[in-house]
């Protein structure tokens, strides 16, 4: 089965050169192999039926538990079906209408990597894998929905597709590692089992929220809708795969999969259903609005969506077994109605059902196709648009524990406005007078009709004789996502009841909506305010906030200037060492031993600090420098009174050089220049005293503890018998530490050699420039 | 009366072979450069020791021949374990890439220097010697080995005003670090009265129990430490150089500082927090540095991530990408100080630095291979149509943007999906979930450079193909996806690292 998943991988690398090979019948060509893997898996439809699972593991990154894990069941096995055999028809479909398009060979490639992606999401056991897999759907499907690269409005509609479903992945990923620590084990099947730790863990309502986020956002729910309709940009080839049977679904598939594992609760049928409801709603309404093919096309597949996403809220066997066949139903009929808006917008050049008309006799399979499949979205019989009508209709009316009668009545608000779309889509483009199009309309190629009348024959025979083709094979999907078997019956005619009732009151209301559209358009107009607060207006100010926020920043943190990069550090390193002291440190236990200080001390002290306030006033350097002198020679006097003359006599020379250097240095430099305004003084002198009282503080800290020296007195006693002298200084610094002084001569001796050096290059290599 | 000298077996020599071989090498090269006057050889020659010094450190970690033995060397200044190893090994490879990528950049801008790879090896033996220091004075002497030869390197386009006030900036800013460093490596000093880590763990975890000044003076010390070490790997608010510095150096030496530089920072950071300061804590269980080193990652990686949005060259997105990376391993750092993780968040700074060096090192490849003699053809308009005027070069570049967004399959996905779990494990979910956030931030910017080169059409003018930055080019972006694809190679070689010493 891993050649299943990956042969898609390996034909998108050669789709372009077999297409630069054979050309013209390069689609021809290509669609063997999604018509190979429709048939491998449908070869599987026996087994599966039975009640069977087939599974296959690759290790991949076993300290990970990461497999390479697939698995065929009911669900996975429909899901695949439904990738393949579709992606077999728009690859014929896409060879038409690409015909004359330069890059159709990377088309194919994009198109058969998107195929092999969502075949893994499907077939994945493995949180991971299927992480990885879903990842790469959002990637292919952004490159196939920026296909027309180069128009403006198609790269940012790819561009909001990819980051809104790109950011909820990684909600996902974040929410599947949740799951996968609670449960302890990162195998899909197996989390059902472990559905009570999973629900009672307390990771359960952040690892359901992020999980739902990223599903949502891939299957366009609200709020997280609005980048597909933008996605409308795309080839429509592309839109009839991913907006009806594929990528957009993958949510949807996901919800379905771990609802045995996730589902049932209180926060599960609140959140789901909710945003499924109001998703189905708002599009619904939305939909029929529109005059673009595309757009009604698009806000009804969101609609439908959000039936889906409401129905596996609900989450009983009924509401189930309603989701899972209108989901077969919804991608038979929106694929096809994708591609003959395709074919409209192709044969006669434009896509606005107000300049159409009439079709039907100029495009007479087209037709035929585009009838099937809106007959079946309208849900009449016997189509299996209808049976799943039916379905969620009965499931609505029985969810007794979460208000039927509310959910009712929005199945039925969303079915009318189905109804309205649907008869907005064929009637009007197919029939009625003939209306002036920018091309002269005709039939298109066969390539191009096939997928409509297949997809639409299919949702007739599925309605007519369901129950021999569906049932038994239904019974294992629905089980899958319901945790428990369940029975399936299906059938056109269930008794005159209220269900029956209901759909005819949609079919009436849709086709009353349709009829007055002119006259209800007006009307409804106010309403939509959508646009302008909805989230789309939302994500394009939170982008360009994102986007100044980022400037603003550089020009406040980057500004090129040394002086302010170093007061930042010590900025922040002032403040949290503050914060960490009046937090830690009890103050009572330091103390002031004032008594001890001696006179020419303070006069030292006194000297130091007029050296330093005379470094910041000056406005010479020659002086700065100077005054930096006396506070170092001053140090190094503070190391004579106590005792230390080796670091007094490295002091002294090191401040002796230091200052030469500097004088040195300086005289080559341009004149002194006072750059800093008042108030950016103040601002430093702030810090200054800041870091000043903060070290001293720290000093303060370290000498109130007793010093305990090993030092000193290992030195006073070893220095006359291991070293034979007298004078202990002497001892320590050619004998204890020999090596140290002999370095530190080193080290000033190759200093000097080195501004020897600079001093003596400096002039000549000036002149090379 | 003095005890005997210790032998070479007493010091454990052999098992600091790897970075002994490459300063000897450097050192020896040094002065042979002189009388070499084709550069070409002074290459080779260094990339031929990093080798040699690369395939004892690959032996060393694959534990194939008996070199040394694991375990403290040179009186428990030098610490040989399988952390050692795998440092030795990211920082070589780092370094032999970095040669490779250098040659014939330096010699179509007339940079080619013999000191150029000497100074190249000398810093990758300090980072070596970063991640082995077992001694807080070792960590201060290696971290100015790393850092001293950067500084020149980010300078040799002398007189070049760029390169000039870069390798400025980067000196000032980094002596002034380092001065911080050894406050901190001080006040530790003063209160565990060792700068041996394992007797510093000893002595800190008395120290946490009472009430004493000594407390104060460590957790001080720690935190002037994190600032040293913190600028070295570029963390904000420490970070202001490295935009700035990145820009200015010869885009060779910025891949290979960007690499090493990480690479030495964060193994000294986390044999300090990790191996000597675990423990002290405020009666709880974690470390008290992990709130701060969890700020410090939240702002790196808000920033870093944010304001690479915004960048118009090249290289500088990459080099606040490289902040925002920073972010990633602070992470691991900061999981690093939740007891019974340690060892783990080790493991995944490992992986992720590793991934990184080959990824990152790449990136900037790339930006070698395009920049014009003058420095110049580095921005986002300069790549356009790349795709079609270089393909595999594009490639190359979509792989490293790609890995360094960490999408699957590439080494980059494989550094944070470590990083995130050893998050995960030591409870700290908000950073995790905040570096996945940013992550996504991030694609929006790599994404951009793949979309420039791809989709957009141009007309730059892009140098000829370069043999031995195409060979640097090659291992890179096979090491890339190498370990994306079979990250069991990594997993093997850091399963055994492990720092904590007190569980």
């Amino acid at each position: 089965m891993l050649y299943a998943v990956v042969s898609g991988f390996g034909a998108a690398l050669v789709a372009p050169l077999i297409h630069q090979s054979v050309r013209r019948w390069s689609g021809w060509l290509l669609v063997l192999l999604p018509l190979a893997l429709f048939g491998y898996f449908a070869s599987h439809m026996e087994q599966i039926s039975d009640g069977e699972k087939i599974a296959f593991a690759y290790t991949w990154v076993p300290s990970l538990d990461v497999e390479l894990a697939f698995m065929l069941d009911g669900l996975s096995l429909l899901f695949v079906l439904l990738v393949s055999g579709i992606g077999a028809l728009i690859v014929l479909y896409g060879s038409a209408y690409l015909a004359d398009h330069p890059q159709l060979g990377r088309f194919y490639a994009y198109l058969l990597m998107f195929m092999a992606s969502m075949l893994g999401v499907a077939l994945a056991d493995n949180l991971i894998t299927l992480f990885i897999f879903w990842e790469l759907t959002s990637i292919s499907s952004y490159l196939l929905i920026a296909f027309k690269h180069d128009y403006e409005s198609s790269r940012e509609a790819a561009k909001k597709a990819l980051i809104v479903t790109g950011a909820g992945g990684l909600a996902l990923l974040a929410g599947l590692i949740l799951v996968g620590i609670e449960a302890d084990t990162w195998t899909i099947s197996e989390l059902a089992s472990r559905k009570d730790v999973i629900q009672e863990g307390g990771l359960y309502l952040p690892a359901l929220l992020l999980i739902l986020v990223g599903c949502f956002a891939k299957s366009a729910q609200f709020p997280f809708h609005f980048w597909l309709p933008y996605a409308m940009e795309a080839p429509t080839p592309v839109s009839a795969y991913l907006h009806s049977a594929t990528m957009v679904k993958a949510g949807v598939y996901l919800l379905a999969r771990l609802h045995p594992s996730l589902g049932g609760t209180d926060e599960w049928h609140a959140i789901v259903t909710g945003v499924g409801g109001l998703t189905m709603l708002i599009a619904g309404f939305i939909a029929w609005q529109h005059t673009d093919l595309k757009k009604i096309l698009a806000y009804t597949t969101i609609s439908a969506l959000g039936i889906l996403v409401f129905l596996l809220g609900i989450g009983t066997g009924l509401a189930v077994k309603g989701a899972m066949i209108f989901l077969l139903v919804h991608s038979l009929y929106k694929g096809a109605l994708f591609m003959v808006a395709g074919s409209i917008d192709h044969e006669t050049g434009t896509r606005d059902i107000a300049q159409l008309g009439d079709l039907a006799k100029s495009m007479p399979f087209t037709a035929v196709g585009a009838g099937l499949a809106a007959l079946s979205m309208a849900g009449l019989p016997p189509l299996l648009g209808f049976i799943g009508k039916e379905i969620i209709y009965e499931a609505t009316q029985e969810a007794h524990d979460l208000l039927p009668l509310v959910l009712t009545a929005a199945a039925l608000l969303a079915n009318i406005f189905n109804v309205a779309a649907a008869a907005m889509v064929t009637l009007k483009p197919f029939t009625g007078q003939a209306a002036h199009t920018p091309k002269h309309p005709h039939e298109a190629p066969l390539a191009m009709w096939i997928g409509p009348v297949v997809l639409g024959g299919f949702t007739l025979a599925f309605g007519v004789a369901s129950n021999l083709l569906l049932k038994d094979f239904f019974a294992q999907t629905v089980a899958a996502v319901y945790g428990k078997p369940y029975e399936v019956k299906l059938g056109l005619w269930h008794g005159l009841n209220t269900t029956l009732v209901l759909s005819v009151v949609t079919l009436v209301a849709g086709g009353l909506l349709y009829a007055y559209l002119r006259q209800i358009l007006p009307i409804v107009k106010p309403l939509n305010v959508g646009e302008k607060l909805g989230p789309d207006r939302l994500y394009d100010i939170g982008f360009e906030g994102i986007l100044d926020f980022a400037s603003l920043t550089e020009r406040f943190f980057q500004n090129g200037h040394l002086r302010y990069y170093l007061m930042t550090i010590i900025f922040t390193l002032s403040s949290l060492l503050i914060l960490t002291m009046t937090t830690q440190i009890d103050f009572d236990s330091i103390q002031l031993n004032v008594d001890d200080v001696l006179l020419h001390e303070y006069l030292l002290a006194g000297l130091m600090i007029a050296a330093a306030i005379t470094i910041t006033m000056t406005s010479s350097r020659l002086m700065a420098v100077a005054a930096l002198g006396v506070v170092g020679y001053s140090v190094a006097l503070l190391y004579v009174f106590y005792g230390a003359p080796d670091l007094a006599m490295t002091q002294f020379s090191i401040e002796t050089l230091s200052v030469v250097v500097l004088v040195l240095v300086l005289y080559r430099l341009p004149k002194f220049k006072d750059f800093s305004t008042p108030r950016s003084r103040a601002r430093d002198g702030i810090i200054a005293v800041m870091f000043g009282g903060l070290v001293t503080t720290l000093i303060l800290i370290i000498t109130s503890e007793p010093l305990q020296s090993r030092l000193s007195p290992y030195f006073a006693e070893n220095s006359y018998v291991l070293a034979k002298g007298h004078n202990v200084v002497n001892v320590i610094l050619v004998d204890f530490r020999g090596f140290d002084t002999m370095g530190e001569i080193t080290v000033l001796g190759v200093a000097a050699i080195g501004i020897f050096a600079l001093l003596k290059l400096r002039p000549s290599s000036r002149k090379e420039e | 009366m003095f005890p005997a000298p210790p032998t070479f077996e007493d010091l454990n020599v052999w098992a600091a072979l790897p970075v002994i071989i490459l300063s000897l090498w450097a050192s020896v090269l040094l002065v042979a450069d002189r009388f070499i006057n084709n550069k070409f050889y002074v290459a080779a020659y260094s990339l031929l020791g990093v080798g040699i010094s690369l395939v004892i450190a690959l032996f060393q970690a694959g534990d194939l021949f008996d070199i040394g033995e694991s375990g403290t060397a040179f009186e428990g200044m030098f610490m040989a374990d399988q952390f050692t190893y795998v440092v030795n090994i990211v920082a070589l490879i780092s370094a032999a890439i970095g040669i490779l990528i250098s040659y014939e950049y330096l010699e179509r801008t007339k940079l080619d220097r013999g000191e150029y790879y000497i100074l190249l090896m000398f810093s990758a033996a300090g980072a070596m010697l970063m991640g082995s220091s077992n001694n807080l004075s070792m960590i201060f002497i290696s971290l100015e080995l790393l850092s001293i030869p950067l500084y020149i390197l980010s300078g040799i386009r002398r007189p070049q005003e760029e390169s000039e006030e870069s390798a400025m900036k980067y000196f000032l800013l980094g002596a002034f670090s380092s001065s911080f460093l050894v406050y901190g490596i001080a006040l530790v000093f003063g209160a565990a009265g060792s700068l041996d880590l394992g007797e510093i763990v000893v002595v800190a975890q008395t120290i946490s129990e009472q009430e004493a000044t000594q407390r104060y003076l460590l957790l001080i010390g720690a935190g002037l430490i994190t600032v040293g070490l913190g600028f070295k790997v570029a963390a904000v608010p420490f970070h202001m150089w490295t935009p700035d510095v990145y820009q200015g150096a010869p885009t060779p030496v910025t891949a290979y500082m960007s690499s090493v530089a990480k690479v030495g920072g964060f193994a000294a950071f986390l044999r300090v927090l990790v191996t000597g300061l675990p423990i002290i804590a405020e009666g709880g269980d974690a470390a008290v540095w992990v709130d701060t080193l969890q700020i410090l990652a939240a702002l790196t990686l808000l920033l870093g991530n944010l304001v690479a949005i915004m960048q118009y060259d090249l290289k500088r997105l990459l080099a606040y990408s490289s902040i925002a990376h920073a972010g990633y391993i602070l992470i691991a750092l900061a999981a690093g100080g939740v007891p019974g993780v340690g060892d783990s968040a080790a493991q995944a700074a490992l992986v992720y630095l590793a991934a990184y060096a080959f990824t990152n090192i790449g990136a900037f490849a790339v930006v070698a291979a395009i920049e014009k003699d003058d420095s110049t053809g580095t921005t986002m308009d300069d790549i356009k149509g790349l795709a079609v005027k270089r393909p595999w070069l594009a490639g190359a570049m979509s792989v490293f943007m790609f890995s360094l967004t960490g999408i699957p399959l590439t080494a980059g996905f494989i550094g944070k999906f470590w990083v995130f779990r050893a998050a995960m494990d030591a409870g700290l979910e908000p950073l995790a979930v905040l570096g996945v956030l940013t992550s996504a931030i991030s694609a929006f910017y790599y994404v951009r450079v793949v979309w420039n080169m791809y989709f957009e059409t141009g007309d730059a003018v892009v140098p000829e193909r370069q043999q031995y930055l195409t060979s640097g080019l090659v291992i890179t972006a096979a090491g890339t996806l190498i370990l994306g694809l079979l990250p069991f190679i990594l997993e093997n070689l850091v399963r055994d690292a492990s720092l904590a010493i007190l569980r």
